[in-house]
């Protein structure tokens, strides 16, 4: 897109007179008064010109309204009411806009970024002085790529508008298309969830971004369903949120397995002993997560209790006792 | 889309309302408020000052104080009811809540109170002013590491100094050594620290949940200049490529491992080229996914895997709890 300084003063020019104008502006009034579009070559040029310029204000946050005016029928034209334009009052320190400067880079996916360093240039005009991030150095904390999906998602549960996309099944493999009712986007565990109502199974469902493939495509109006009630939304996070479910009783050889010793809880009761062993209660927020991790450390690591994690365990290690019964991959 | 007009835009609106907010400030000052050149605040001062409501006759533009201007101090003496500052877009919001919630909920911890306080204010701030727009997301960052190692890799970043650490590795080897910290890196998954090793005198990325200990030392830590993308576990392209064929349900798989390529097939399985630096971490790996693998090129891998998972198999036996 061109980036010539006209656009940025054209812009400007349509705010200041979108906010100062008694009424309301019509096509024409900005045409013939406002600086910038009187250059436009042709009538389609300036037709172009001025939708564009009126996405692009309504993209940046500022509330072009259309007003109909009831004296002239279907005449319509433009302004811009303050009170929608202007942010509510708030008073930010430099050690505040610091913080919130850290916060904006949090985000490596490019249209999260986008739009906080927006939001960062709105929120450094009441910030008192340049925020300074030295307030946590050295701590970088960052968020991956949602992809494509993410932003229409992000628009479709604000203005509770169902979507429609592909969606490859991790279980199953299957591609389908999928309607869904988004209710909230997650960020966990290594990726991005989406979690809302599935229209076809009438029921919640998480879906995985970097499952979707191809576009996400609203369907049907905005509002069109109701926020979740409280435990309906907890119900279909619950899998999503951490805390301990369990502790375990690990057997681990003297010297291994270091990093799941450091979690390790000492509590007074008895434990059974194990020769040439250490037993030791390990807490578990999902009993998959431990036993997979249990499994990774082969025979230096044992499950003694709970019997079902134990279980789990073994089931892990017979199928991968089978792994040199495969055929190699060729090509 | 972000264009360079469109981020001008905001940042000529975000300078009226900062300007009316504060009377007369020097170039230089604005310059680094608004994290631009000088002279980039000029040439903006210089646009405003000709842009201004139909008629563009003198009182109808948006004006500064000229004497001032030449002394390289911007004084704003008439706004044109631009004064106001705008508002957060929706999306804008929910970025930024979100992003603070993530790091109240990861960072917390690890800073002290005049710190975590700064943080829960400005948090308290954005959303009273932007309302509940950013229920629509949740971030929670991995805060992996025990509390005791993680303040102490937080104490020796905030005051610049060197650190003990017992460390072990994907092979299960703990080893002692002295870094000098360099950035705490939290993601969704869980958090490095990347510090100068001074074992090999080099960078290295380091697990915080595989710290076993760490301790402040009273020198200073010294500066050392890192590459860009340091932060980001990449693997040399001179280890062993190991290509996995697995069924769908354990594509997490290439969506956690840093690996070269990704080939979906059409029953919904999947091929991933991968290069192992560490032989015992794609052990580790494969136990996990066993019942998810179709085929492993080179068979050796598979062959190590599965004499592993029937040594365990024979431990368990031992204790008769199969």
């Amino acid at each position: 897109m061109a980036t010539t300084p006209a656009a940025a003063e054209r812009l400007l020019n349509l705010v200041i007179a979108l906010v100062n104008t008694p009424g309301r502006m019509t096509k024409e009034q900005v045409r013939t008064t406002v600086a910038g579009y009187g250059d436009a070559p042709s009538d389609d040029a300036f037709e172009r010109m001025f939708e564009r310029d009126k996405d692009t204000l309504r993209e940046l946050g500022v509330p072009v309204l259309t007003v109909t005016d009831a004296s002239h029928g279907d005449d319509f034209g433009y302004r811009i009411d303050l009170d929608t334009y202007a942010l509510a009052p708030i008073d930010l320190t430099a050690a505040e806009l610091g913080v919130l400067t850290m916060a904006a880079e949090l985000w490596q996916d490019r249209s999260l970024r986008a739009d906080s360093t927006r939001a960062l240039t709105k929120l450094r005009a009441v910030g008192q002085a340049p925020g300074s991030t030295d307030l946590v150095a050295g701590l970088t904390p960052r968020v991956r790529d949602g992809g494509g999906a993410f932003a229409p998602l992000v628009d479709a549960v604000q203005s509770r508008q169902a979507v429609r996309f592909t969606y490859r099944a991790a279980t199953s493999g299957e591609v389908r298309e999928r309607v869904v009712e988004p209710w909230k986007l997650l960020a966990r565990r290594g990726g991005w969830v989406l979690v809302g109502r599935d229209r076809d199974r009438g029921a919640s469902r998480s879906f995985r971004l970097s499952r979707i493939e191809g576009a996400v495509r609203t369907v049907g109006p905005v509002e069109a369903f109701e926020t979740p009630a409280a435990d309906e939304l907890a119900e279909a996070l619950s899998s999503w949120d951490s805390g301990t479910r369990g502790v375990a009783t690990l057997a681990v050889l003297p010297e291994r397995a270091s990093a799941l010793r450091t979690r390790h809880v000492p509590d007074d009761a008895p434990h059974p002993t194990v020769e040439g062993r250490d037993v030791l209660r390990v807490p578990y927020r999902a009993q998959w997560e431990l036993a997979e991790e249990v499994v990774g450390y082969g025979d230096a690591v044992l499950v003694l209790e709970p019997a079902s994690l134990r279980d789990a365990a073994l089931s892990l290690l017979r199928t991968a006792a089978a792994l040199d019964d495969k055929e190699p991959a060729r090509g | 889309m972000a264009d360079r007009a469109s981020d001008r835009l905001l940042r000529m609106l975000g300078m009226i309302a900062y300007l009316d907010r504060h009377e007369g400030v020097p170039v230089g000052e604005i310059a680094e408020h608004f994290g631009v050149s000088a002279a980039q605040v000029m040439q903006d001062v210089e646009l405003l000052w000709v842009t201004g409501t139909p008629g563009y006759l003198p009182y109808d533009l948006i004006d500064f104080d000229a004497s001032a201007y030449d002394q390289g101090v911007v004084r704003l003496t008439e706004g044109r009811g631009m004064t106001r500052p705008l508002r957060l877009g929706a999306r804008e919001a929910v970025s930024l809540v979100a992003a603070l919630r993530a790091l109240d909920g990861a960072l917390g911890p690890a800073l002290d109170d005049e710190r975590a306080a700064v943080l829960r204010s400005a948090l308290a701030k954005l959303t009273a002013a932007t309302g509940d727009a950013a229920t629509a997301v949740d971030v929670a960052l991995a805060a992996s590491g025990t509390p005791g190692v993680t303040s102490a890799i937080a104490m020796a970043l905030r005051e610049g100094r060197r650190l003990h650490i017992r460390y072990v590795n994907a092979s299960d080897v703990a080893t002692e050594r002295d870094v000098d910290p360099i950035r705490l890196v939290t993601d969704d998954e869980r958090s490095y620290l990347l510090g100068w090793c001074r074992a090999v005198d080099g960078e290295r990325l380091f697990r915080v949940d595989r710290v076993l200990d760490a301790v402040v030392l009273d020198e200073a830590a010294e500066q050392h200049d890192v590459a860009p993308g340091a932060d980001t576990f990449a693997p040399s392209s001179s280890a062993e490529l190991v290509t996995l064929h697995l069924a769908s349900r354990a594509r997490w798989v290439a969506e956690v491992t840093p690996v070269e390529a990704v080939r979906n097939h059409e029953d919904g399985s999947f091929e991933v080229d991968v290069r192992v630096v560490n032989r015992d971490w794609l052990q580790h790996l494969l136990l996990q996914v066993a019942g998810s693998v179709v085929s492993i090129s080179p068979p050796s891998v598979s062959a190590d895997a599965a004499a592993a998972a029937r040594s365990a198999l024979d431990a368990y036996e031992r204790l008769a709890l199969r």
